[in-house]
């Protein structure tokens, strides 16, 4: 056979095989990519900024392994406290394998916890800019785990974090408007306890959140109730305590004192929760009716005025202009 | 005419043919000292351990990341080895046999040169299979141990803590799907099979190339090309939407028609972030790569089959 001729039949052969093949590879990509198998292809901006050599790398079927190496990277910057060259480490990283929860997880650690009390000490900063870092940090954090929610809606340890960070005592006055950051924790908590994996806790921390968020007191009730009627091991003491201050709240008891030895099994133990829970406000826990009844019960149990718990200064919640003075 | 037992004895002396080229081929390779890489692989499957970096769990939750960084390390290098020697070796495999005039001596006995291109390959593909084999079972291993040793470690601390038995359960399977599973063996197997598309692919281009270096370079480039092919199809079917011009959807044509889809069995990511890959898309991907495999030595051998030596 004449070699042109052999090149036309060769070229039309492997044209027309790939028009055979054609509809079958792109149904099957298309189902790959729709049960999470196949991650949509690298945008240009991360084919830049991981470079050449890792971009080709990763291209070549290799984009986890280029992943870890970004991981061993951004432990680099996290050790000399690069905080921007981190950032942008790990947002390659979570381009590169969305769907590990642990890259979710460390690159908002890093952001909200490591880089945010870094600022908070940081010497060579006026009080302002370490303030709007701080929040900027803790932002960032926040930003980076709602993402990783969204791209793993099924994982249950994603959202418990996200949940954590929005009702963490020491973050939440970064987001402003607190009842906003509660409402988005219980939120965050309950869609990880929907997943069916997550522990007990997490399913009472969405409650706890909720619980602290002003004008759904009612609705943190109920569910507060059907937390205590579901399992013995949900009685824990906050959430009793939460129980008591939100029916004092929303229905207040003619005797709240004889609710509060219900709830709790004696006076002694009522006493001693209710007592401990009039200290939480640094946390945001509302106290409604505990007051009341933390006085009666002392009067029961023969504890004089002077030793009264409530005659103890409260802690205060830490102003942001505390946590971030120029001396 | 030949009757039915003629018939198979045709076909019982093709399939004997080509299994003495391949255990010849495969031998022939062996000698190269190839398998010396397993050390390098052992030194990665081991190392991939220690990279244990402070981390935000607590200790509820520790230890799964070293178990992904065994299997991204692992499995990352099984693809660039097993890549490599596919395309290095089926390079090499036509020249050398030219240089040696073994090729002349294997084509003027009645050895049709199909079987001749298809033992060469299967010989390739033979030294890819026991290459991952090897490698499959020392990744199995290191990451068994690790998972053991992780799975007591958070087992006792739940226990520890007072965790309900279902609790602890969920955990455990949390952490087994993260260790060696059947999905992980499927993304050995996807990495085999992205091996044999690309021996397969460099058996028809050494067929009209004049050297082993001309053989290798093309089919690296095809393979990097081949990641960009899901993107070219895309572009292609959406070209008017975009406002691209002519040549633009010709070349995204070309490219889409011309190449193999590689991104196909990237499903290997997947896997290594602790995904499942059910038994019918190992199938499809099996089909996949079987088409290629076949489409390229029937092509190879059309190129090949009236070549002068």
């Amino acid at each position: 056979m004449k070699a042109g001729r052999k090149w036309v039949i060769l070229v039309v052969a492997v044209l027309g095989f790939g028009a055979v093949r054609l509809p079958f590879e792109k149904s099957l990509h298309r189902e790959l990519l729709d049960v999470g198998l196949l991650t949509e292809p690298l945008d240009i901006g991360t084919r830049d900024r991981i470079g050449q050599t890792s971009s080709a790398v990763a291209l070549g079927g290799l984009r986890t392994l280029v992943a870890t190496f970004l991981n061993l990277r951004a432990f680099g910057y996290f050790t000399v406290q690069k905080w921007m060259d981190l950032e942008e480490t790990f947002e390659m990283i979570v381009d590169l394998a969305p769907r590990t929860r642990y890259y979710w997880e460390t690159g908002s650690w890093h952001l909200a916890y490591n880089a945010a009390s870094y600022y908070i000490n940081d010497s060579e900063l006026p009080a302002l800019r370490r303030r709007e870092e701080w929040r900027r940090s803790i932002l960032k954090g926040r930003a980076f785990l709602e993402r990783g929610v969204k791209n793993n809606p099924d994982d249950w340890s994603i959202a418990a974090n996200l949940g954590f960070l929005l009702s963490d005592t020491y973050k939440f006055q970064a987001f402003r408007d607190p009842d906003e950051s509660f409402a988005a924790a219980a939120e965050a908590y309950q869609r990880a306890w929907n997943t069916g994996n997550a522990l007990g806790y997490v399913e009472r921390s969405a409650f706890y959140a909720l619980s602290r968020v002003r004008g759904r007191e009612a609705e943190a009730l109920e569910m507060g109730r059907q937390l205590y009627a579901a399992r013995e091991k949900n009685r824990t003491p906050t959430l009793l305590s939460m129980i008591f201050v939100l029916e004092s709240h929303v229905d207040p008891p003619k005797d709240p004192v004889a609710r509060a030895v219900e709830l709790f099994g004696s006076e002694e133990k009522a006493y001693q929760v209710l007592s401990g829970h009039w200290f939480r406000t640094r946390e945001r826990f509302p106290v409604y009716g505990v007051a009341g009844v933390v006085k009666s019960l002392e009067s029961k149990l023969g504890i004089a005025e002077k030793d009264s718990v409530l005659n103890r200064p409260l802690p205060t919640p830490r102003s942001l202009d505390e946590m971030f003075r120029d001396d | 005419m030949m009757d039915h037992s003629d018939t198979m004895s045709v076909k019982d002396s093709h399939v004997r043919r080509v299994l003495v080229i391949a255990t010849h081929a495969f031998t022939q390779l062996v000698r190269m000292k190839v398998f010396y890489f397993l050390a390098i692989f052992a030194v990665i499957a081991i190392g991939s351990n220690f990279f244990n970096l402070p981390q935000h769990e607590g200790p509820e939750s520790a230890g799964t990341e070293v178990l992904r960084s065994i299997k991204s390390w692992s499995l990352g290098a099984m693809t660039l080895f097993s890549v490599v020697i596919s395309i290095v070796a089926t390079a090499l495999l036509l020249p050398k046999d030219v240089e040696d005039r073994t090729l002349y001596t294997i084509l003027a006995k009645p050895v049709p040169r199909i079987d001749y291109l298809a033992g060469k390959l299967l010989g390739v593909m033979m030294l890819v299979f026991v290459s991952l084999l090897l490698m499959d079972v020392l990744m199995t291993a290191v990451l068994h141990i690790r998972t053991s040793m992780v799975l007591d470690q958070r087992v006792a601390y739940a226990t520890e803590l007072g965790w309900p038995q279902e609790a602890i359960d969920s955990m455990a399977a949390e952490v087994n799907a993260m260790g060696s599973t059947w999905s992980l063996q499927g993304a050995v197997l996807a990495v085999f099979l992205r091996a044999s598309i690309m021996a397969s692919l460099a058996l028809l281009v050494s067929t009209f190339s004049t050297s082993t270096l001309f053989t290798a370079t093309v089919s690296f480039l095809i393979y990097f090309i081949g990641h960009f092919q899901a993107d070219a199809r895309d572009a292609y079917l959406h070209v008017g939407e975009v406002g691209q011009g002519l040549v633009a959807k010709l070349v995204t044509l070309l490219v889409t028609l011309v190449l193999p889809d590689f991104q196909l069995f990237n499903v290997i990511d997947a896997v290594i972030e602790g995904q499942v890959i059910p038994l019918v898309t190992m199938g499809k991907l099996v089909l996949v790569a079987l088409y290629y495999a076949l489409f390229f030595t029937i092509a190879s051998w059309f190129v090949f089959s009236d070549k002068e030596f």
